[in-house]
């Protein structure tokens, strides 16, 4: 009887909710939002990008719907917290719970009943995704390629081991809480801690050493299954389910028991019995209450009432609104819920603090935009879900308090209540907003950095976002207002958040059209907000227009009284409509559609507007139009003379000068095929052989010039041009970050370059497809290609040229360009400065202008003094000794072991955050202000990267690799550039900080190396052939010439790097290959160590190492005897990532510790495949010991090569 | 100043006629509004109260158009509803003050001074800073009565007040409303009958949204007088004589089944005249017995 009475109420929970409209509302909305995805996906969207971590993973493959479902799944939070809080809470609600109470059934028939019925329910709301999945991938406009083998087990196990759980587990609590608390409130605070649990585990991720924990937090195991399949390659996502293993495991479990032992709490804690029992008061009190007011239920005289109402209906109420407000506002916030939300929140900002800004683990000073992006970054999600919870918790404030009846008869007109409610809204979104600050604050005191900037505090928090929110806050109203169901409502509301962040991906990136949305506006500390916040204005007045819009509707559709009904709505929205109303209306329009055209004039036509589609478009017809013309002789640049005319103020610059070319072809060069940036302005451009222009295309960046005659071969001629960049209005992303009031940073390619450009081809097959190319092999000319050694992959119309220049800018600004200062002088209100550079340079420049402090210090090398000069903001002092310091190491290390450093001088521009890259000019680096300048890096601290310092080795490192030897553009052209600077870089920091903190930096490249194979869009080469991959060039790189000198000896290394530039110093064409480096390794490599280079250089090899145990004994003389177990394995794979074992029978690391993580013990052993057993001596107590301990070589799996010593 | 209904008509997106042209004029004084569950009481009480929109029909309070203009409306309206509830936490003062608010006393001293007098006359002044959460049935109607009566209100709209309250509470509560000035107009729903006879000078009985019956109790029982009968009967024969005969009502009394009936003669044997009550008319006119009586018979 028991289980038939539990079916019973389970059956009717079913039942009732699946007549509900909302339910099939919430199916309907996974299945379309996973249709779309799909579709998405599967490139049926002219420019969406929805992609499944790497272009060769199937948009159907077990991976990519584990993700889908996992992920949607997570937007279904929502619906499992407004079903499962409702599953008990509802009875109290609608008053039924006498009838289940006094029915013969039990507690457990009642609570599980209703539990299953709604988990069943969920479930299949869920199954929209499904639905939606299948169907997606039938849309037209997928690309069937797209589409690999369907598979049934590829569904069931991300519903089964993800969605199941997290209904099961989230819905307990959900359940519990509404069950128990009786409100819904509370249900939906559980939700946003739960979400918190997830953003918490988000952040952490970054940070390799919280992996497991960050695995662990988050509730709805995405974090996990994002940890589980991590390094997995394009070929596993394809193929491999994802197990229900380490990380998932144990998050499931321990999530799983969470929500059990919220369901045993409510089971023990609930009570089939009246509600509201505890709030009556009890005993004498209650008997008091009674009789006091029975006693004096004699009929009292009839007394005058007071009964002075409102004489000017309007004005008299318009002076309620403050105390409403006092009276919304205090009930929200003086509510435990509220208080929860927002300490939640506080403490999450607070706890995250201490990752702030973290880059190779290491912390920079809380510098306030640093703080404040950070904290509102963090906290702005809560204020989203604050104002959604609350704006359907004030629509519905009296409905829900059921005197909705009184107040709506009561005189006061709908506007008081209504701007109330709106007013409460703002309000509280600014109240959050002084919580973010005080984190803020808080987070800077408990760093010991007390300069606080309250203004810029100020204006980011409550002048620029608050608006920002406010608009938010008028949308979730209105959606409330016109949907009339509370829990629709808040989905709703969600629904919009989501598709703002995906609409992106979407391809709808014009902010004219999202609602809200405005560019972003970056803080930098040497140029403040800018020129970028007019846009940001201009779009708020814009929205603000709508929202105006909005909000009448919103006031049109209020429900007031008990007729819901549509025709009773409109009947009402009718007789509303009036003076005031027909005023805003008129004034939202004319605000919205006067700045709207204004925006659009902005940035669709002074600008032009070009998404992402349009880009990859022009891109196309580039290739399509203009391939035939590489093959066309072009004349080289050999000397550069240029002025550069900045005005920061007026964001524009000018460039006048000349190239001077020669043709180096053995034919004749009869036209001068020149692209230009489409923005900018030619005020001439002419040669010293007339030029004609014969085809222009500025979209393209493209112009075709014809010679009055050609040039014949060695013949030289020279280009002037007068080129000008000038910012006009603002674009869809903002203003024009080319030339900023301060902190200008722009190079070589705003002038002109000659010959048809390669690297304007579409490089996604996926996108050439759509486009209509065909797809492309390689990115890069083939080490085999003919005429492949003939250009240098930095500027392929130069090789090595002579350079000077004349930069103005503002008095108060210093200007820079590579080369030595001539001449400084002022003229015209302006500050000039010359610069020439003494030898020849490669056919890349760049001008820099900021109101600089200057930090000066000397190298004293072997051939001279070496002038070191970081210019940097003022306030930046704290690395700029890290950076000298990294300066002068680097000209040391790279000068002792390679050759002479050739410059006279090296300095150090610190350039704004609008870019995080530093970046190596002859005798000038670049350097962001974002990567250095505010790092705060604790000497103390084993964990700590000295970055600026590492940095600052690797772009001087570039003075030689790259400006002294440069490779050919051909596939592996960076391995001479970024792996060997990287390799210098790793080198001057060993000798300053020692093999421990290189294991530590180690572990970073190691990480990103994987995650980049990982994610690789087109396909992972070998380091050899790399076609300037990051992940390939800078982090295998390296890892693979660490494991190189490691087993060969860094003098060995340095020998071959030596004797590679000799060969090679400022040569070209022909300019070398990376086979010619490889060639220089081999020759100094013994032969047990040759495979080894092949492997790391030729080959994508990845071992599968293993300590399986370890046990140790005391010998007689005090030493202890360990007995290593380890297996080994070691994997080829292809480009796609599918591996093939490869016999293993190498020198490998075998390392005992002890407990203070000392070596006893590490040296190389020979290891084969499979399972072997090492007995070893070491001097003290072993703590840890293990293969390949230090990780040198590519494992997916470092933790488990050590393992304690038993 | 009288209430002037005329062909109110309402149907809901159901399809339920909930209110089927009714014409009901009101003047000064108590009306009551008898009905059995589901007649149109509420529906026509929400429409008076503004909270609800008819079809069509007009309704005019004095001058004021009461389905257009209910801003005028609700500035001389009192309405306790039906059912409402409380926010547990806020004490009985402190309600009863935002809803001053909300009325339009504006001026803080007049509001506290309105609220103190109503709360005094509803006898409530003594559990003022009570908390509304822990109010019994009838303080709490009590309560509603009293933000009902705040800002002297022409028309007071009370819709079922007096269900669920024990005998006592609801001796109380007919005071209070008895109390209201002569000059208002106060509207009693209900489906207790005795609430009207009790209270009200005049009256109207709705069903199935139709005003079958309108004007003083005394006179409507008066037209009855003589047309009553009654008998006691077996239980199993009330079937029979319910098919058979104009019944009025059966009911138990002491155990026995009492059949009374309609008719100028005696309707059958054993059946004895019986004095007419306001329940009579009330069953007769819902019982169809008596012809509906088209609109604007009472005043």
């Amino acid at each position: 009887m028991s289980a038939a009475s539990l079916g019973a109420i389970a059956r009717f929970e079913v039942a009732t909710k699946l007549r509900r409209i909302s339910t099939w509302v919430y199916f309907s909305v996974f299945a379309a939002v996973a249709l779309l995805w799909m579709a998405a996906a599967g490139g049926a969207f002219q420019s969406a990008n929805v992609i499944f971590s790497a272009d060769k993973v199937f948009i159907n493959s077990p991976y990519a719907i584990a993700q889908t479902v996992t992920f949607l799944g997570m937007l279904g939070t929502v619906v499992i917290a407004a079903f499962m809080g409702r599953a008990v809470q509802q009875d109290f609600e609608t008053l039924a719970f006498p009838f289940f109470f006094t029915s013969p059934i039990t507690k457990t028939q009642y609570l599980f009943g209703r539990f299953i019925g709604t988990a069943l329910v969920l479930m299949l709301i869920f199954c929209g995704i499904a639905l939606g999945v299948l169907l997606g991938t039938h849309l037209p406009g997928v690309d069937a390629t797209r589409v690999g083998p369907w598979s049934l087990a590829a569904f069931v196990e991300p519903y089964l081991v993800m969605l199941l759980p997290n209904v099961l587990l989230l819905g307990a609590v959900f359940f519990a809480l509404g069950a128990l608390g009786r409100r819904m409130l509370p249900v939906y605070i559980a939700g946003v801690v739960f979400l918190v649990g997830y953003l918490i585990a988000r952040r952490l991720i970054a940070d390799i050493d919280n992996r497991t924990v960050a695995a662990l937090i988050d509730p709805l195991g995405s974090m996990a299954l994002g940890v589980l399949t991590r390094y997995w390659s394009p070929d596993e996502k394809n193929h491999r389910l994802v197990p229900l293993a380490s990380e998932l495991l144990w998050n499931r479990a321990l999530w799983l028991a969470v929500g059990v032992a919220a369901f045993a709490t409510c089971f023990a804690r609930f009570r089939l019995a009246q509600p509201g029992d505890a709030a009556r008061p009890r005993g004498r009190k209650a008997r008091a209450l009674e009789q006091g007011a029975a006693e004096a239920a004699a009929p009292s005289a009839t007394r005058a009432l007071p009964t002075a109402l409102v004489r000017d209906g309007g004005r008299d109420y318009a002076r309620q609104l403050p105390g409403l407000i006092t009276l919304y506002l205090r009930e929200t916030v003086k509510s435990p819920y509220f208080v929860a939300i927002v300490l939640t929140g506080a403490l999450f900002i607070l706890g995250n603090s201490r990752v702030l800004g973290s880059l190779y683990g290491t912390n920079t000073y809380p510098v306030t935009y640093q703080v404040l992006e950070f904290a509102s970054g963090t906290f702005g999600l809560f204020i989203l879900i604050v104002t959604a919870l609350y704006a359907g918790e004030l629509v519905w404030r009296e409905r829900d308090a059921r005197v909705a009846q009184i107040v709506d008869s009561l005189p006061a007109p709908t506007w008081l209540s209504f701007a109330a409610k709106l007013a409460t809204l703002f309000v509280l979104q600014a109240l959050l907003q002084l919580v973010v600050m005080a984190c803020g604050i808080l987070i800077q005191l408990f760093n010991g950095y007390t300069r606080f900037e309250l203004g810029q505090y100020l204006y980011r928090l409550f002048a620029l976002q608050l608006p920002e929110y406010w608009m938010i806050a008028a949308l979730a109203l209105t959606v409330h207002a016109v949907v009339n169901h509370k829990y629709l409502g808040h989905f709703l509301v969600v629904l919009y958040y989501v598709a703002l962040v995906a609409a992106a991906s979407f391809g709808f990136q014009d902010k004219l059209y999202l609602f809200g949305d405005a560019p972003a506006v970056q803080y930098s500390d040497m140029n403040g907000y800018g020129h970028f916040v007019p846009a940001v204005r201009w779009f708020q007045l814009y929205w603000g227009g709508a929202s105006l819009l909005l909000l009448v509707v919103a006031r049109l559709a209020w429900v007031r009284g008990t007729d819901a009904e549509w025709k009773a709505r409109l009947q009402r929205a009718r007789s509303r409509w009036g003076l005031g109303t027909a005023a805003a209306v008129a004034l939202g329009s004319i605000v919205f559609i006067a700045t709207g055209a204004w925006i659009f004039y902005n940035t669709h036509i002074l600008n032009p507007y070009e998404d992402e589609n349009t880009q990859q478009a022009q891109r196309a017809e580039y290739e399509k139009l203009f391939k035939p013309f590489a093959t066309h002789p072009q004349p080289k640049v050999v000397a550069v003379r240029v002025q550069a005319d900045l005005r920061p103020h007026a964001h524009e610059v000018r460039f006048r000068g000349e190239f001077l070319l020669r043709n180096r072809n053995a034919q004749p060069v009869t036209e001068l095929l020149v692209n230009l940036p489409e923005e900018a302005i030619v005020h001439s451009l002419t040669g010293s052989v007339p030029l004609t222009l014969a085809e222009s295309r500025p979209k393209l960046s493209w112009r075709r010039y014809t010679l009055a005659r050609a040039l014949a071969p060695d013949e030289t001629l020279t280009l002037s041009f007068d080129i000008e960049y000038a910012a006009r209005g603002f674009a869809n992303s903002g203003a024009s970050k080319t030339v900023v009031d301060n902190g200008t940073f722009v190079n070589s390619t705003l002038l002109p370059t000659l010959g048809y450009q390669e690297r304007m081809e579409l490089s996604l097959d996926r996108e050439r497809k759509k486009h209509g190319l065909a797809p492309k092999e390689d990115l890069m000319p083939r080490l085999e290609a003919p005429g492949v050694r003939d250009r240098n992959y930095i500027s392929n119309d130069g090789d090595w040229i002579t350079f000077e220049t004349t930069v103005s800018t503002e008095p108060d600004q210093v200007a820079l360009a590579p080369g030595y200062l001539q001449r400084e002088w002022t003229g015209n209100g302006r500050r000039y400065f010359q610069y020439k550079m003494d030898a020849p340079i490669l056919d890349f420049y760049s001008f820099l202008s900021a109101r600089y402090a200057v930090k000066r210090d000397v190298w004293h090398g072997p051939q001279g003094d070496v002038p070191i000069e970081v210019y940097y903001q003022p306030g930046h002092e704290y690395d700029l000794d890290a950076m000298i310091a990294g300066s002068k190491d680097g000209l040391a290390y790279d000068s002792a072991n390679f050759s002479p450093y050739q410059h006279r001088q090296l300095r150090i521009l610190e350039f704004p955050r609008y870019a995080s890259f530093a970046q190596s000019f002859p005798n000038t680096i670049p350097f962001s202000e974002a990567i250095g300048f505010i790092a705060k890096v604790n000497p103390k601290d084993p964990k700590d990267i000295d970055y600026p310092y590492y940095v600052t080795a690797h772009e001087v490192a570039h003075q030689w690799w790259a400006h002294q030897v440069i490779g050919a553009y051909a596939q592996g052209a960076t391995m001479m550039s970024e792996t060997l600077a990287q390799y210098s870089a790793l080198m001057v920091m060993k000798h300053k900080y020692g093999d421990a903190k290189m294991a530590r930096f180690l572990k970073y490249e190691l990480d990103s190396y994987l995650v980049g194979r990982a994610t690789e869009r087109r396909k992972e080469e070998p380091l050899y052939r790399n076609e300037n991959q990051p992940y390939i060039h800078y982090r295998k790189g390296s890892l693979a010439m660490y494991a190189l000198q490691d087993a060969i000896g860094e003098d060995r290394v340095n020998q071959a790097l030596a004797a590679f530039v000799r060969k090679w110093q400022f040569k070209g064409p022909p300019y070398p290959l990376s086979t010619d480096l490889l060639a220089e390794f081999r020759a100094v490599t013994p032969p047990e160590y040759q495979g080894l280079l092949a492997d790391l250089f030729e080959k994508i090899t990845l071992y599968e190492n293993r300590a399986i145990s370890a046990t140790s004994r005391a010998l007689p003389n005090g030493h202890f005897e360990v007995t290593l177990k380890v297996s080994a394995r070691k994997l080829y794979a292809d480009e796609n990532g599918a591996q093939k074992e490869a016999p293993m029978d190498e020198l490998v690391d075998i390392g005992v510790y002890d407990a203070k993580g000392e070596a006893l013990y590490l040296k190389k052993q020979r290891v084969k495949t499979g399972e072997s057993t090492y007995t070893l001596e070491v001097d003290a107590k072993p703590a840890k010991a293990g293969i390949d301990p230090v990780v040198k070589l590519v494992d997916r799996r470092p933790e488990d090569n050590t393992i304690a010593v038993n | 100043m009288e209430l002037v209904i005329r062909d109110l008509s309402k149907r809901y997106g159901n399809g339920v006629q909930a209110l089927d042209r009714i014409s009901l004029t009101i003047g000064p004084g108590m009306f009551g509004l008898l009905g059995p569950n589901g007649a149109g009481k509420s529906t026509l009480m929400r429409t008076l109260a503004t909270l609800q929109e008819a079809d069509s029909g007009t309704t005019r309070l004095g001058d004021i158009d009461v389905l257009r203009d209910k801003e005028r409306v609700r500035r001389v309206l009192g309405y306790l509803p039906q059912e409402f509830g409380v926010y547990p936490k806020v004490t009985a003062a402190e309600m009863l003050d935002h809803f001053a608010r909300l009325k339009g006393l504006t001026d803080s001293r007049t509001r506290k001074a309105a609220v103190d007098a109503l709360l005094e006359r509803v006898n409530l002044a003594a559990v003022r800073n009570q908390r509304l959460g822990g109010f019994s049935g009838g303080m709490r109607q009590r309560f509603g009565i009293a933000q009902a009566l705040l800002g002297s209100p022409k028309l007071i709209i009370v819709d079922e007040p007096t269900a669920g309250l024990d005998p006592e509470e609801r001796v109380r509560f007919h005071n209070l409303l008895a109390d209201i000035g002569e000059d208002v107009i106060v509207i009693l729903s209900t489906h207790i009958v005795d609430d009207v006879a009790d209270l009200c000078p005049r009256f109207a009985v709705i069903s199935k949204g139709r005003v079958l019956l309108a004007g003083e109790p005394r006179e409507a029982v008066g037209r009855l007088e003589g047309r009553v009968w009654e008998r006691v009967v077996a239980r199993e024969d009330v079937g029979a004589m319910q098919a058979s005969l104009p019944v009025i009502s059966t009911r138990l009394h002491a155990g026995r089944t009492i059949v009374r009936a309609f008719g100028t003669e005696p309707p059958g044997p054993g059946f004895a005249p019986a004095r007419a009550e306001l329940e009579d008319v009330y069953f007769s006119a819902v019982g169809g017995h008596l012809a509906p009586e088209r609109a604007g018979a009472a005043a």
